[in-house]
């Protein structure tokens, strides 16, 4: 056993400590959308409250977030599959023939501003009629998926060994027929993180489905920002519909916690 | 020249008259706000379509998104909108003068109040209809004035008093919106009050004495006696510490008074909230009503005569009753005799409106395209105002820059001195 | 068979075209329109069309000091969180670089922030900083330590959006230092200890040294995010009170759905864009550099 920088005891209060910090806004949250406005807003804050289900009602029988729900879910969904098509070709293309320009080139759009693609979007789609579309979302929300999906993908691949594919090849098989073959098949476990992380963002984002999407098409962190209506502050409901919008993302997260590291870990740490 | 301009119009409308009858069935797009009416509206369009056998694909949204949306269509010449709700005070300059609204000729505008109209109007013809009313008005916490023996404020003296009195560690003497741009609509009564305007002919005037004044005596009420943090404060913002008894008084728009006494909201007894006229400045009272909601045909519609069938019955009587009840305050004069109404209305609001409508200004914002960099441009003496408690020396010399800053907005617009 | 050779001949270029079309499209030829537009005139309100005025938009915007105060507020709030950030991160990952019960609890659980939807955080700490209201200053009062005004005074403002920053992505440089540290070999370690140092020379001389290259690189991931922040501070404050915390990407974002002023607009957006494009350029020259 070898000695630690830090005493056992002062160690797990440390932890301790880190994990009421970062848990602390969650259980806020969830404990405040069981309460009435009214124990919301008094002075002091109640501890001890008569749990109420009025918000959650208010959220989904009122304010259609199923609808919502249904939204962000077709338009992540939609997207990251897209981006999945188009995605895993590039990603084995830039492994395998070391294209770095084109990966820089297609991280470019993980690291530029979305509000400079955003704008130009926005008259370009509405001259389409575009504006509050299913198309127009779901290709912007590619934009967030795609580079995700070869960054994460790239470097899958490279972790194949390209004998694999090759000893497929000199028994006659077409380097594509490879690819589809033998190498996606043994590419599940990077599939899994791609399609988990950028799924995760596409349901957060918020810039673009806020320009793009309108009524028919809002998603549901639109739905979360409008909750605040005309002449209404109702801040149970907000705090409902924070929970209904995070719980899908952290569920996701805890069922597929290993790849979810791995995915936003990697690069960072080559291998 | 005028004679033949409405015989051509009457010609072209019974053009439309025809087309309508042979179009029975034919399909409009109508944009509606997120507002109570919005969605009252929303709600009733199944019976006009089965009453009209016209087909209402209607959309709903967050007012600063249907600017976006209505703006950039229009811009762009994209728009297959036919009818949409607007707001007159924030988008009608601008719509108006790159002609996005058709006009409204033959419309009968005689149960609106006529201070209103002037902000549905360009160029002395209608282009709006108004829906929604709204005027400023004082709340403030009936038990709490009697507990300090205060009668309530009727002039902007007895008001910097009662705040005065009424401020203590746990309650903010007087609140009312400190949010830059958010804040300029709630500014302007008190600016009309010192006898200032925000624009003058257009030109920017609220750089004059009676409007920095008035600013300045914003600056002294909110900065001294104001809640905490109040320059990041909108409505959204004053509305829960009200409920929450954290605010004695509160100068807001009218239509949050629903609201206010739903006792769901508050563990305060709805009875010790109030209503009354905003109080009167050194100079006058006329504190602003407006038409914050109004229904207007677009003018590149390719179904007009569906269009204004659409917007005739928005606009109706019949569904300004109907608002009414729901506690959405109408612009229509009518519903605010009608006895089914006022026998369900709160008398405060009642009689406030009355007050309203026959002393109060149109507008509570400057009325012009620019709007909104406008209200963020004046919205900044406010800030300066209220963090200095009304004292800053530096606020003429502000309200000079600022008020050059928006006399080149009006003149890149083309509106300077019109 | 002929066919097949040339796919076969082809792929290097064919696998990736279809996403480079993409990229074309959707970045590439938007980042061009905007470049365009920022020559232009163009104010939807004035309901004309674009017109070229060569630099005057640019010479409009980078005199106004509401753009130069945004500028350098975006850099101050960036420079800001990811200091923080980084050696929070670090220090909590030495901390957890151990066997013990709960790791992978507490692993989970620092995944739950990065995983929280960011509008949906901003909103929520609003209301945790709410001047009379909310639940920081009750605390702070009920513990006897001064309130404070937090997102509602322009003195702290940007320290508060910075806190709520902290919180949501400090456990990604703690989740990616972890992982570099477990990558580490022992051997260094224990031959510094075989020698007689101490835990805290082992930390600094050996450990962290090491894992440089992980933490910078998880540095510029935060550098470049960072400096693109948007959702807590437009959900939080929009830029306020007045533009206390204002950046260029709300200022963008302004100045293109309120103001309608696109080729204005436009210019904000070009210098966002080449901020972000220089600063990643930069750090991963000073990487490259420093590798080597």
């Amino acid at each position: 056993m070898k000695k630690k920088f830090v005493p056992t005891l002062l160690f797990y209060l440390l932890v301790l400590i880190i994990a009421l910090i970062v848990l602390f806004p969650f259980l806020w949250m969830l404990t405040s959308s069981f309460k009435t406005q009214v124990d919301i807003i008094s002075w002091p804050p109640k501890l001890f409250f008569e749990p109420t289900l009025q918000n959650y009602r208010k959220v989904f029988e009122e304010q259609d977030f199923l609808k919502y729900f249904l939204n962000s879910t077709v338009v992540g969904a939609v997207a990251v599959g897209m981006s999945l098509l188009l995605g895993l070709p590039a990603a084995y293309s830039i492994s395998r023939y070391a294209q770095t320009k084109l990966a820089v080139f297609i991280l470019l759009a993980r690291l530029m501003p979305g509000i400079s693609f955003l704008m130009p979007w926005y008259i370009i789609f509405s001259r389409l009629g575009l504006i509050d579309s299913y198309v127009a979302l779901i290709l912007s929300h590619m934009l967030i998926a795609l580079p995700i999906v070869v960054w994460i993908m790239s470097t899958y691949f490279s972790t194949i060994p390209r004998e694999l594919e090759e000893s497929a090849m000199v028994d006659g098989a077409t380097r594509q027929m490879a690819f589809l073959k033998i190498i996606l098949p043994l590419s599940g476990p990077g599939i899994i993180t791609a399609t988990t992380l950028s799924f995760i963002f596409s349901w957060n984002n918020f810039m673009f489905s806020q320009v793009l999407s309108m009524e028919r098409t809002k998603t549901l962190p639109i739905a979360v920002y409008n909750f605040l209506s005309y002449a209404e502050v109702d801040w149970g409901g907000v705090m409902a519909a924070a929970v209904a919008i995070m719980a899908p993302a952290i569920i996701l997260t805890m069922i597929f916690q290993k790849y979810v590291v791995k995915g936003l870990t990697m690069g960072a740490v080559k291998g | 020249m005028k004679h033949k301009l409405s015989k051509i119009g009457v010609a072209l409308s019974s053009l439309c008259l025809c087309a309508g009858a042979m179009a029975q069935s034919g399909e409009i797009r109508v944009l509606v706000a997120n507002h109570p009416y919005g969605e009252l509206l929303k709600l009733s369009i199944p019976q006009f379509e089965k009453d009209t056998g016209i087909k209402v694909n209607v959309e709903s949204l967050q007012e600063s998104q249907l600017t976006q949306k209505l703006t950039t269509e229009f811009a762009t010449k994209s728009s297959t909108v036919d009818v949409f709700m607007t707001r007159p005070l924030q988008e009608g300059k601008m719509f108006s003068k790159n002609g996005w609204y058709a006009p409204l000729a033959d419309y009968d505008f005689s149960d609106y109040p006529k201070n209103i109209m002037n902000a549905a109007s360009f160029g002395g013809k209608p282009y709006i209809v108004p829906l929604v009313t709204e005027w400023q008005v004082l709340y403030y916490r009936k038990d709490l004035l009697q507990k300090a023996g205060l009668k309530v404020p009727t002039n902007f003296d007895e008001l910097e008093a009662a705040a005065q009195k009424l401020n203590s560690e746990s309650v903010a003497g007087i609140a009312s919106r400190g949010k830059g741009a958010a804040a300029v609509t709630q500014v302007s009564s008190y600016i009309y009050n010192y006898g200032g305007q925000y624009l003058d002919k257009g030109t920017a005037a609220f750089n004059s004495k009676p409007a920095i004044d008035a600013v300045r005596y914003y600056g002294k009420l909110l900065g001294n006696y104001g809640p905490k943090g109040v320059t990041s404060m909108s409505w959204e913002n004053i509305m829960p510490l009200f409920q929450a008894g954290k605010i004695a008084m509160w100068t807001d728009a009218s239509v949050f008074y629903g609201q206010i006494v739903d006792q769901s909201k508050t563990q305060i007894p709805v009875a010790n909230f109030d209503i009354a006229n905003f109080p009167a400045g050194p100079k006058t009272n006329a504190p602003f009503i407006v038409s914050s909601w109004g229904i207007s045909v677009a003018n590149q519609s390719k179904k007009k005569d569906l269009a204004l069938k659409f917007l005739n019955w928005a606009s109706s009587k019949e569904m300004a009753i109907k608002g009414m009840m729901g506690n959405i305050t109408m612009a229509r004069s009518s519903v605010w005799v009608d006895p089914v109404v006022r026998s369900k209305m709160n008398p405060g609001l009642i009689e406030t409106r009355a007050f309203a409508a026959e002393n109060g200004t149109p507008v509570d914002r400057p009325y012009m395209s620019a709007v909104g960099e406008a209200r963020d441009l004046i919205g900044e003496l406010v800030i300066e105002s209220i963090n200095t408690k009304g004292t800053s020396n530096k606020l003429d010399q502000l309200a000079k820059e600022k008020a050059n800053r928006v006399n080149e907005l009006l003149k890149e617009s083309g509106e300077y001195g019109k | 068979m002929i066919q097949s050779s040339f796919t076969e001949r082809n792929l290097r270029v064919l696998f990736p075209l279809p996403a480079i079309v993409f990229i074309g499209l959707l970045m590439v030829f938007p980042i061009l329109y905007t470049l365009y537009l920022s020559f232009t005139n163009w104010n939807l309100t004035s309901g004309m069309g674009p017109s070229f005025v060569g630099l005057d938009s640019y010479l409009r915007v980078f005199s106004e000091p509401r753009f130069l105060h945004a500028l350098g507020r975006t850099f101050t709030f960036t420079v800001f969180a990811v200091a923080v950030e980084v050696v929070l991160g670090v220090a909590i990952a030495l901390i957890l670089n151990r066997a013990f019960v709960g790791k992978s609890l507490a692993k989970l659980l620092l995944l739950l922030p990065l995983v929280a939807t960011p509008i949906a955080v901003g909103i929520v700490f609003n209301l945790f900083y709410d001047p009379t209201i909310g639940l920081l200053n009750f605390t702070l009062d009920a513990l006897g330590l001064p309130q404070g005004r937090w997102i509602s005074s322009e003195n702290t403002v940007i320290a508060s959006l910075v806190m709520v920053d902290v919180w949501q992505w400090t456990p990604m440089i703690t989740l990616i230092v972890l992982a570099g540290l477990a990558g580490l070999s022992e051997e260094p370690v224990e031959a510094a200890r075989v020698d007689g140092a101490s835990e805290w020379q082992i930390l600094r001389y050996v450990t962290i040294p090491m894992v440089m290259p992980v933490i910078l690189t998880a540095m510029i991931l935060r550098l470049i995010d960072a400096l693109k922040t948007f959702d807590i501070i437009f959900a939080m404050t929009g830029g306020g009170p007045g533009y206390a915390s204002e950046t260029l990407n709300i200022m963008g974002f302004k100045y293109s759905f309120e103001y309608f002023r696109i080729g204005q607009s436009s210019v904000i957006l070009v210098a966002l864009f080449l901020v972000v494009l220089l600063c990643s350029l930069g750090i991963m020259k000073l990487r490259e550099s420093s590798e080597k």
